[in-house]
């Protein structure tokens, strides 16, 4: 039976002062304390791991222990295995991009890479530049380093590059360690930078002598549109951050950082302070599932999946979500990024939306200050049955209709000033 | 070994943070006590849990919604297990702040003037279009917007022009289903605790918060060191008679028993106002009951203990 105990920490009062900063997201303290089966989540960007087949993974697990025993359950090389960052530099070929074994480091996730790239750029105190909003891990990694995050808005086009000239002509050459940007379907915006923008941003960066990371988890999941040259083809400075998760499997924890060798030799060092090698089982299994073609159909199930679900979302949002709602319609990826007028507190819903059954995450998650973003809401598409995604909504819908309703009554009253309902991603 | 103490915490609330740092205080202090403790979440399974646990008496670490407004009171009573802090009617009166205003005024004891505004007064009847009158109900501005319901000052907006008020009254409606518009008063923000535990009212030193940020918020509350603290307030002996009467005086009308603490604003005349009162005081390392528990020599441990005992003893 289950029980309504709690267990405290108490060690409490004697971490570290980096520790202060990295904090559990109140969103999900909040949704553990009301863990119910009937709640549609739009909360977690979960891949749909059902769809990779099962009877794949046992043959390459089972060829990586009965073939490799040795190599699968010894220590390996930092770097990562020869054979598995042969394979990416054609997975990285197939979108464009020209790289060497010799250029890749295989890392825990592309979230480790997140810790490494910060362990070896920052100092408390430093400056780095992101999208605001932008991926809740990434400011959780990069705070226990922590910097001072300054935030580029985004638009339909992706991170406003204007914005970002003015930030660092204020800031001057060198002024910040690095500009982190997920370019394709950016989490949690939804939005693609488009290519104009992304000429500019390598531009800016050449002037200011600023590193660029470039997260691209999603790239390879585009439901429509035409394919976006990552800024790693654009320029060989750009540190690229790739992902098996998302192709493959997030439980294997494989993901690698391509970077300039001098980055990536430190980035090395760092690896191996942090956990030595990777796994080699993982990494063998890894090589075994993408040694044959099947992969491809499984990741084009995988594609077609997420975009009807996309689609069930947006056709959803459509018909159930007010007209006081805007949200952006992303190409590929997981996430939808939703805004209210500004006034609307969207973290102060979740209790009521979690008593209805249903759940997100609000916006604030995502911009280091916990205040932007509070009338915003990231809704992940990808992991619930187009059915419930309909469902969600539509009760979703009905929370936030209770409390327009409210703001329709002030404004047919003429007591709203005009300026409280401005456009674009940004909070 | 003594009795077994529930020390019910967390819950759904906004509030949920705070309320863990409370209860994981108190639990601690009545284990160091020697009390058997049993540290509860507020879940689906409480009730349960509370029926098999069997418990001599629930202390109440809760904060805002369900856990200072007579839910879980109103359970516990049901239950049959005796509970830490007032009643299920003063809960409910002290929480709902539109009520408990009506009441001070009604009983004489200052509160600065106002207006409440229902969700459903907007919608259904048109309030939005009679917001220019509030300077005039609440003698001008600045005017402090705040959810009529909820603790820890969540939601609570000062509004210096009358621009801002539409804003601020859907920022504060968000927590809520009614809102108030309060008269800024210019002074000094002083909590006065009240115990009372079978032998009458027991009026603690009032504490005085002077937040660096100018407004105390959900922030300055929370934050080490975002506040100044006075213990005892830098009151004239006068005022901190009359605003120990004060408290006194809320305390009994609203029917509280065990503990309650008073927020008031005194102004630079020296008039005080009182504000609300709390029936679920914080227990954290910012709180202002333990403080001013402290000042008169009632260490933490203790203050908690005695608590913990009115509940088992069934002191009223």
């Amino acid at each position: 039976m289950g029980t309504a105990r709690i267990v405290f920490d108490r060690w409490d009062g004697r971490y570290a002062q980096r520790m202060r900063d990295v904090r559990s997201s109140a969103t999900r303290d909040l949704f553990a304390a009301a863990s119910r089966p009937d709640i549609i989540s739009f909360a977690g960007g979960m891949p749909e791991i059902s769809l990779v087949p099962a009877d794949a993974v046992v043959s390459a697990a089972t060829e990586a222990v009965r073939e490799f025993g040795a190599e699968a359950l010894q220590y390996g090389s930092s770097e990562g295995r020869p054979q598995l960052r042969e394979i990416i530099v054609e997975l990285m070929a197939e979108i464009g991009v020209r790289t060497k074994r010799d250029d890749i480091v295989v890392t825990a996730g592309a979230q480790q890479a997140l810790d490494l790239l910060a362990k070896i750029f920052l100092d408390p105190g430093d400056v780095i530049i992101t999208e605001g909003p932008t991926y809740l891990g990434a400011l959780q990694a990069f705070s226990a380093y922590q910097p001072r995050v300054i935030c580029v808005p985004m638009d339909e086009q992706g991170m406003d590059t204007d914005a970002l000239a003015t930030e660092l002509a204020a800031l001057g050459p060198c002024g910040a360690k690095f500009i982190y940007t997920i370019p394709n379907f950016q989490n949690p915006g939804g939005v693609t930078m488009s290519a104009e923008r992304r000429r500019r941003l390598l531009e800016l960066a050449r002037t200011y002598d600023i590193p660029v990371i470039e997260d691209d988890p999603y790239g390879r999941l585009r439901f429509e549109g035409g394919h976006m040259r990552p800024l790693r083809a654009l320029d060989d400075d750009v540190i690229y951050l790739g992902t098996f998760s998302k192709i493959f499997a997030p439980g294997l924890r494989l993901g690698w950082v391509t970077a300039p060798p001098p980055i990536l030799g430190k980035v090395l060092l760092a690896k191996q302070a942090a956990d030595l090698c990777g796994s080699a089982y993982a990494q063998i299994t890894a090589e075994r599932y993408f040694a044959g073609t099947r992969w491809r159909r499984v990741l084009q199930d995988l594609t077609r999946t997420y975009g009807e679900r996309r689609d069930a979302m947006l056709e959803a949002l459509k018909e159930h979500f007010p007209a006081e709602a805007e949200w952006t319609v992303p190409e590929g990826g997981f996430f939808v990024w939703v805004r209210m007028p500004t006034f609307l507190d969207v973290k102060a819903l979740l209790p009521e939306a979690i008593e209805r059954g249903v759940t997100y995450v609000a916006g604030d998650a995502f911009f280091p200050d916990g205040r932007t973003g509070r009338n915003c809401m990231r809704l992940a598409f990808c992991y619930a049955e187009p059915d419930a995604i309909r469902e969600g909504i539509r009760r979703l819908a009905e929370v936030l209709e209770d409390r327009l309703e409210l703001y329709r009554a002030f404004q047919a009253a003429g007591a709203l000033p005009d300026a409280m309902v401005a456009k674009g991603v940004s909070a | 070994m003594k009795e077994k103490i529930a020390v019910l915490m967390g819950g759904r609330s906004l509030e949920r943070e705070v309320s863990l740092r409370s209860g994981q205080r108190v639990a601690d202090a009545l284990t160091e006590r020697g009390y058997r403790v049993l540290s509860l979440d507020v879940t689906a399974e409480l009730v349960s849990t509370l029926r098999s646990e069997r418990p001599d008496a629930a202390y109440i670490a809760l904060h805002g919604k369900y856990g200072e407004d007579g839910t879980i009171q109103e359970v516990l009573e049901f239950l049959g297990i005796p509970y830490t802090g007032p009643g299920v009617v003063a809960s409910a009166l002290a929480w709902d702040k539109a009520v408990s205003k009506r009441l001070f005024r009604e009983h004489g004891i200052p509160t600065p003037e106002w207006v409440t505004f229902t969700a459903d007064a907007f919608k259904e009847m048109g309030a939005a279009t009679a917001l220019d009158l509030v300077p005039d109900a609440v003698g001008g501005f600045p005017v402090v917007v705040k959810p009529a319901e909820q603790g820890s000052a969540l939601g609570l907006t000062r509004v210096d022009v009358p621009e801002g008020l539409a804003e601020a009254l859907l920022g504060a409606l968000s927590f809520g289903p009614a809102a108030i518009v309060e008269r800024w008063i210019d002074g000094a923000e002083i909590a006065v605790s009240v115990l009372d535990l079978g032998d009458g009212p027991q009026v603690l030193p009032p504490v005085e918060m002077v937040a660096k940020s100018g407004l105390f918020d959900f922030s300055a509350m929370y934050t080490p060191g975002e506040t100044d603290y006075y213990v005892p307030a830098r009151l004239t002996p006068e005022v901190e008679a009359e605003v120990r009467r004060l408290a006194e005086q809320v305390h009994v009308l609203l029917g509280c028993r065990h503990v309650s603490r008073v927020d008031m604003v005194v102004s630079a005349d020296g008039t005080p106002y009182v504000l609300e009162c709390n029936t679920s005081p914080g227990m954290t390392e910012t709180s202002l009951l333990p403080m001013a528990a402290e000042a008169v020599g009632v260490g933490f441990q203790e203050l908690v203990e005695k608590l913990a005992r009115a509940a088992l003893d069934g002191l009223e």
